[in-house]
């Protein structure tokens, strides 16, 4: 017993924390999985065409400046694209959309919401964003409108109608569908947290180093200790 | 041996006498197991947190303002903080992963003191200010949660300062005074901002009040024995011998923490929950509010009472009966190796707090609310069955020495 319980306790709380994520994050609901990869700028810029031409239309993304495009060298967005894409905005704008927030009540009854941070802020995170553009079906029950409803959004009633035009697509269209659908997904994966690439390839590092210090004060530790018994 | 400029401020300080009493020459049982590092571990974590803290408040702004999209002007500066800061982001995953950290921790430090019976019979008072540091770390995490302004700060803020609205006869006072108001808002994100800047420095100051209370009676140790301390076969110095030992343990600790700052900040909403991604929208409540995790286990004594007076009560009475468990605990053996009953009573105890934490933060069903009901009735069970302990419990042989 003894050490060996209070040991089994912290394991139990640990494979509790653990066990859980998968519920906590997925709120209960399997999303279909998202094929995206942060590192790809590929991916990313195909994403960002598709952000820029669809979502952009009503939704903003306030904290992702056209500076921030350029600087973050995920994008590597150059000078003469950024002016493109800004128009008239200023380089440290936000990528704000043109619909005005009541003509967006008016259209759809609620202002879209700023997709900054819409990753990390939805329960199943970026499974969540590509189920949802994918999710557009007919209501069985028929009480939801074509293109308000939708398998995976909570409740099934959504206010946003199929941006990218999944509800009955031609057969043919749907590996560009699902294509367009994966890449602007992994670009609001990347916008939630433009460091995150940085962070991973920087905590390899701090593990290493951590990993060398470890061994270092254990054979201190091990040295200063043994002539005691 | 000594250099002229030590011998210079030797004498204005004494510091010769303070290293040595507080370290080249204090003793320590040198059988103290791997369970008595969390209390180094713990100091490391608070500074930590003080010094990351002090770098986050020069970026980021306490003010509930409107900025476009619905957000405010705290959370653009968190973001700010986040995205255009240089290694913002470290500081505050590091900060905000440090905050479970700590209480991950503090309650292994907890646990081990209650195991070995270091709470006992000399060692009162350093549990006393033990458990005053705990509640001033839940108060601490509390101001510092609702900081970013998040659907979840402003909600568990509006919780909480409304539990303590319930209170009778003073409950509308104290609940303006937390408030600034009569609803969460700008004042109420002004005064947590000072005292999450106050309450860490309070910290500080316990925390030394914690560590001399220690002194004078040592540590404790695994058998829970009494030591002499003057005789080298009980004892090591705690430089270099124990300082050695924690700098490992802490190295080793900084792993697992570092492996979550970089690769996993969120934990899955464990540490960073979903809904504080969205901006607080005080007309609309998120479909479940619950705590972080270490604030659950209060949680569920909480909500498992109908009535939320006596909800407040009895989480009020789970927190207080902390300061008296040293008095309701009579036995003369303090180490649970030599106490078969208290032995699994503890354990039970420690398995008991998990499942409170796990009822209090899952939505709640049927299940979780019995679940909850039996770990309460456990809680305060524990507690109150210790006086009568002694009574039958057959203690084993203690050893006479290391």
């Amino acid at each position: 017993m003894k050490l060996k319980s209070i040991l089994l306790s912290a394991a139990a709380c640990v494979a509790m924390l653990t066990s859980g994520l998968a519920f906590a994050s997925g709120g209960g609901m399997v999303f279909k999985h998202a094929d995206t990869d942060v590192t790809s700028q590929a991916q990313l810029l195909r994403g960002l065409t598709v952000f820029t031409d669809t979502c952009m239309g009503c939704h903003s993304a306030k904290y992702i400046t056209y500076k921030g495009l350029m600087d973050y060298p995920e994008l590597g967005i150059s000078r003469a694209m950024a002016d493109e894409f800004r128009g008239d905005n200023a380089l440290s704008s936000g990528l704000h959309t043109e619909l005005a927030p009541e003509d967006a009540v008016e259209s759809y009854g609620k202002v879209p919401p700023d997709l900054s941070l819409v990753v990390p802020g939805r329960r199943g995170g970026v499974d969540y964003i590509y189920s949802l553009l994918t999710g557009y079906a007919h209501d069985e029950s028929g009480r939801v409108d074509d293109g308000n409803y939708n398998t995976y959004f909570p409740g099934n009633r959504t206010a946003m109608p199929d941006p990218l035009g999944w509800l009955d697509h031609d057969a043919e269209d749907t590996a560009e569908l699902e294509q367009q659908a994966h890449d602007v997904s992994a670009f609001l994966e990347f916008i939630a947290d433009p460091h995150q690439n940085t962070r991973r390839d920087l905590g390899v590092y701090v593990m290493g180093f951590l990993l060398l210090l470890t061994l270092v004060l254990f054979l201190l530790k091990r040295e200063v200790w043994k002539d005691v018994h | 041996m000594k250099t002229k400029l030590f011998a210079w401020v030797d004498r204005r300080t004494g510091a010769e006498a303070i290293i040595k009493s507080q370290l080249t020459e204090y003793p320590a049982p040198k059988n103290l197991n791997w369970m008595w590092v969390f209390g180094a571990i713990a100091m490391f974590v608070l500074i930590l947190q003080i010094v990351t803290g002090i770098f986050l408040a020069m970026y980021y702004k306490p003010s509930a303002e409107l900025t476009a999209g619905g957000f405010s002007v705290a959370f653009d500066s968190v973001e700010r903080i986040m995205r255009d800061v240089n290694f913002g982001w470290l500081l505050r995953y590091v900060h905000a992963v440090g905050a479970s950290m700590f209480f991950l921790v503090v309650y292994i430090h907890m646990g081990r003191g209650m195991y070995y019976g270091s709470y006992k019979e000399p060692r009162e008072l350093i549990w006393i200010m033990g458990v005053v540091i705990l509640l001033i770390m839940q108060g601490a995490a509390f101001f510092g949660y609702l900081l970013p302004w998040g659907q979840m700060s402003f909600w568990g803020a509006t919780v909480i300062t409304n539990l303590f609205g319930a209170v009778p006869v003073l409950g509308d006072l104290i609940g303006q005074l937390l408030m600034g108001g009569f609803s969460v808002g700008d004042p109420t994100l002004n005064r947590f901002f000072s005292l999450h800047y106050l309450f860490p420095l309070l910290l500080g100051a316990i925390g030394g009040g914690h560590m001399h209370a220690l002194h004078p009676v040592h540590s404790n140790n695994p058998d829970g024995i009494d030591l002499d301390q003057n005789d080298p076969k009980n004892v090591v110095m705690f430089h270099p011998y124990v300082t050695m030992k924690d700098a490992f343990a802490v190295s080793a600790f900084l792993m697992l923490y570092m492996y979550i700052v970089f690769f996993n900040p969120q934990m899955g909403g464990y540490f960073i929950e979903v809904d504080n991604y969205l901006p607080a929208d005080p007309l609309q409540t998120p479909a479940h509010i619950a705590p972080v995790w270490y604030l659950t286990p209060w949680y569920t004594i909480l909500r498992v009472f109908e009535v939320k007076l006596v909800g407040i009560a009895f989480m009020g009475a789970s927190l207080a009966i902390l300061f008296v468990y040293p008095f309701l605990d009579r036995s003369p053996v303090r180490s649970a190796r030599y106490r078969p009953v208290y032995q699994g009573m503890v354990i039970m105890f420690f398995i008991d707090v998990i499942v409170l934490g796990y009822c209090g933060h899952t939505t709640t069903t049927e299940a979780t609310k019995i679940a909850g009901t039996i770990a309460t009735f456990y809680y305060f069970a524990f507690f109150l069955a210790l006086p009568f302990l002694p009574k039958f419990e057959k203690t084993k042989a203690l050893p006479e020495g290391v």
